[in-house]
């Protein structure tokens, strides 16, 4: 297996060479995940849009930027380039271009795809009555797509450097991905891990504990760096908090009906998880159980995450749904115009419907270790890739 | 995520009913909103939440800086409209005004216009009904394309999945050996079975969303006429027998007078159109009403029967009746109640433009040489003169100057008009008198009874004028009946349109 925690002393890592495509598609991912934020920011906040907003806008830029970025590349590596080129490559119908970068194209046209679909889902069946529909599930997809095609863009470049003298910027770029990456799983997951209020419900450890530690694991095992959870984790966190503080700065008015809660400032997302606590822990367990014991670290890690997450959460909740947490730090107790204010959002919902029992517990607690060793193998497989 | 122009002129739609009226879903509206007189058009978009496109139209010569428009739904509980809107003037005519009406629930809205100009600021209220009328069809142009699409996309997708197992491990220049390629294909194998899976479940997903969005549609409460002979003459039952209705699961609001009637029954003779009846039937119960039934001749007749509930939500239910025999005798249930049996060959009624009504006085419809075209204004105006050519004084007749009721030969289309438009008054007046306390069923119809409003257009008209502002929903043959009062009784003028289609 190939070694993906760093050694201690190494010798001076080469100067990092970002080749221009890898960092179109860095700023794709990134430009269509702040377009989704601030997207979801206003539908909370103004409610209606068209097809350009500039949170849209963003979103295309996103699969713009990135299929033609990809598209140039595979067409120049293909009939013009170079032995060497061509050699870190994949092949696709007679083409020729990094995995990675079919990814992105695949992404590219998922999005493209889902345009007219998407169209024609509001002629038929009304405008954005569910968030989930299935042409919005392909948009998904090809965003997906394309943060996932730049993460493996990256990680080549990262791995065909040799071990102990590979730039720390691949590293660093490659968590700044899985940081987006846990940012996807917040905003689909917004219902129930987003708002403190639910944090002491038994479906919100459930849901973090069966997508958070298969990205951060995948990253602590496929990402050149000392801390590469922790790392990823304050991206995430970062993420959340630049885009919390810049939203709740830009006015705005409801224009949609009811409003019930007269907003004049873009609604923020929820504060992030602080996963830079359980990120330390998976940091720390990694270290000390190498590869080639991956049920082991599973189980230790998975149960090592519950523990952490679950102690970290269910306090700084309580803190958050506390008056000292409603301010512009923090930006917590912003409300979408449609929601009726009351008393509700300072207490934790569903407590008595759904609580944490020690079965539920034990679930989450499977579900973590579970996610842990989906997330060992693929870490795994892209700690592999080359091309 | 995205909007788009809702309206598309080419959509493919299985056309299903109108909200009040048959056929016709469109809102037109003529009145005044402060000293400016307006026509207003809405534009159902069909599907609910929508986009409902509006036109205000300033009939008269007047200095306007702006012209704002709002939807505001009926109940107050949920009713918290945000700012209205400013309705963008339409290019190269300066007298129009347009703008998209969010329309998020299905139910009872009034638009509510304010004009903004040199007379100072006047307001109307323009009742809209929000129903999802029609299942859009998917283009085979369109479809096609997303199957290309989708294609590429799945095998695309297989592509690349046998592409990262047989060489993406491999270093620079390595060549895969057999086994990642056995490998690859397993992969690609396993791959496409969970694709398959996806797609089976997005195809149920994608069904159970369009079963739901069709189990949605408006439909006219259901309702049920039967015939009966008696000794005082036929009497014809109407009764409302949807579950809906008579069970209250849906919450419907009461019924409400409109025109101090709390049912305006139209019979129409299928076949040959030429049989009329407007009736006011008297409610037995919540559900059941009857009337006296003029000496119709026999047949088979379209009933359509327009009720307004206490949203302001109006509706016109659709049933057909057998009359074996004419009635012998009829004692009118109602004063209002009038009935015409064409005597013309239809061909006669066909190119006719003047028609002499039962008092000896003519109506004439000065429709002009243009033709008549769908989605068009049409030229629905009509003068009344006396015997001896002079303009006959029209008296209110139910609170209107004129009614006009239109319909398709087939049946598909079927409005009931007033100087007003296609709204019933009766609807703006809840919007006006509703208070953000009444949120108990019943209070605001006791109220708007006691009110004894019903205004409408009370004066008579001199000038023996009247017009309807209104354009024909779809192409084809349509009938005409318009009734007015003169002399102290009701008169209908029967007049015929061919309706083509726009090019």
């Amino acid at each position: 297996m190939t070694a993906a925690a760093a050694p201690a002393t190494r010798a001076p890592p080469l100067a990092a060479h970002l080749p221009w495509y890898v960092a179109a598609t860095l700023v794709a991912a990134t430009s269509a995940k702040v377009g989704i934020i601030w997207d979801i920011s206003w539908h909370r906040s103004i409610g209606r849009d068209t097809f350009w907003t500039p949170a849209h806008a963003a979103i295309y830029l996103g699969g713009v930027l990135a299929g033609l970025a990809c598209g140039w590349l595979v067409l120049r590596t293909s009939f013009t380039g170079t032995a060497e080129q061509r050699a870190a490559t994949v092949g696709f119908w007679g083409f020729r271009g990094p995995l990675g970068a079919w990814v992105c194209i695949w992404g590219a046209f998922a999005m493209i795809t889902s345009a007219p679909f998407d169209n024609w889902w509001h002629n038929a069946y009304g405008l954005d009555v569910k968030v989930l529909s299935p042409p919005h599930v392909i948009l998904a997809l090809g965003i997906w797509a394309i943060q996932l095609g730049s993460f493996f863009l990256v990680l080549s470049l990262q791995n065909r450097s040799p071990a102990e003298r590979a730039p720390r910027l691949y590293g660093l770029l490659a968590a700044y991905v899985i940081g987006i990456l846990l940012q996807n799983a917040a905003t689909i997951g917004i219902e129930q891990i987003g708002f403190p209020n639910v944090a002491h419900n038994a479906v919100y450890y459930e849901v973090a504990a069966g997508v958070v530690p298969i990205l951060l694991v995948a990253g602590g095992r496929a990402v050149r760096l000392r801390w590469p959870a922790t790392t990823a984790a304050l991206v995430y966190m970062a993420f959340s908090l630049v885009m919390i503080w810049i939203l709740q700065l830009a006015p705005a008015t409801p224009k949609l009906a009811p409003v019930f809660n007269p907003v004049t400032h873009m609604v923020p997302p929820p504060f992030p998880l602080l996963l830079v606590i359980p990120a330390l822990a998976i940091d720390l367990v990694m270290r000390r159980v190498g590869p080639g014991r991956d049920w082991l670290l599973s189980a230790l890690v998975g149960l090592a995450f519950l523990a952490v997450f679950f102690v970290t959460q269910w306090f700084f909740t309580e803190f958050l749904l506390s008056p000292h947490s409603h301010n512009f730090l923090f930006g917590v107790d912003h409300w979408d115009y449609s929601s009726r204010p009351g008393p509700w959002r300072y207490r934790f919902w569903r407590a008595e419907t759904d609580p944490v029992t020690p079965r539920a517990l034990v679930i989450t607690a499977l579900l973590a270790v579970l996610s842990a060793r989906l997330g060992l193998g693929w870490g795994n497989w892209m700690a592999r890739l080359r091309r | 995520m995205k909007v788009r122009g809702l309206r598309l002129g080419a959509l493919v739609g299985i056309a299903l009913v109108a909200s009040a009226h048959v056929g016709s879903p469109d809102t037109y509206f003529e009145g005044a909103a402060g000293a400016y007189p307006v026509r207003v058009i809405v534009r159902n978009p069909g599907v609910v939440p929508g986009l409902a496109q509006i036109t205000v139209r300033l009939l008269a010569p007047r200095a306007i800086q702006r012209v704002l428009v709002l939807p505001v739904y009926w109940d107050p509980r949920t009713a918290a409209p945000p700012p209205p809107d400013v309705a963008a003037p339409v290019p190269g005519d300066s007298t129009l005004y347009s703008a998209a009406l969010w329309l998020m629930s299905a139910g009872s809205y009034s638009v509510r216009v304010t004009v903004e100009g040199d007379a100072g600021t006047g307001t109307t209220l323009v009742p809209v009904m929000a129903v999802a009328t029609r299942r859009l069809a998917l283009e085979k142009s369109l479809g096609a394309a997303l199957v290309a699409l989708g294609a590429f996309l799945c095998v695309g997708a297989l592509t690349i999945v046998g592409a990262a197992v047989r060489e993406s491990g491999l270093e620079p220049g390595a060549e895969p050996d057999r086994r990642r390629t056995l490998r690859s294909r397993i992969a690609i194998l396993l791959g496409a079975v969970v694709l398959a899976l996806a797609l089976l479940g997005g195809r149920a997903w994608w069904n159970a969303v369009d079963a739901a969005y069709r189990s949605g549609l408006y439909q006219p409460l259901h309702a049920t006429a039967t015939v009966r002979a008696t000794a005082t003459g036929s009497v014809l039952r109407f009764a409302i027998d949807d579950s809906s209705w008579v069970n209250r699961q849906r919450q419907w609001t009461p019924l409400i007078p409109d025109h101090g009637h709390l049912m305006h029954l139209f019979l129409v003779r299928a076949g040959g159109l030429d049989a009329f009846a407007h009736l006011h039937p008297l409610p037995l119960d919540s559900t059941t009403f009857e009337t006296a039934l003029p000496p119709l001749p026999a047949g088979t007749y379209r009933l359509y029967a327009d009720i307004v509930h206490e949203s302001g939500f109006t509706q016109t239910l659709v049933t057909r009746a057998d009359i074996d025999a004419p009635s012998t005798v009829w004692h009118a249930t109602d004063p209002d109640d009038a009935w015409l049996a064409e005597s013309r060959q239809p061909s006669a009624v066909r190119h006719q433009q003047v028609v002499r009504l039962a008092d000896g006085s003519t109506m004439t419809w000065n429709r002009g040489d243009a033709p008549i075209v769908v989605d068009r204004d049409a030229p629905l105006t009509f003068l009344v003169q006396t015997p001896d050519g002079k303009p006959a004084t029209l008296e209110p007749y139910m609170g209107m100057a004129a009614h006009a009721m239109i319909t398709r030969d087939d049946g598909a289309v079927f409005v009931h008009l007033h100087p007003a438009g296609t709204i019933s008054v009766t609807a703006q007046e809840t919007f006006l008198v509703r208070q953000p306390g009444d949120t108990v069923r019943g209070e605001l119809g006791k109220r708007l009874a006691t009110m004894e409003m019903g205004s409408g257009e009370r004066g008579a008209v001199a000038s023996g004028e009247v017009s309807f502002p209104y354009a024909f929903p779809q192409s084809g043959h349509y009938r005409l009946w318009i009734q007015v009062r003169h002399n102290h009784r009701i008169q209908t003028g029967v007049f015929d349109a061919e309706v083509s289609s726009a090019r």
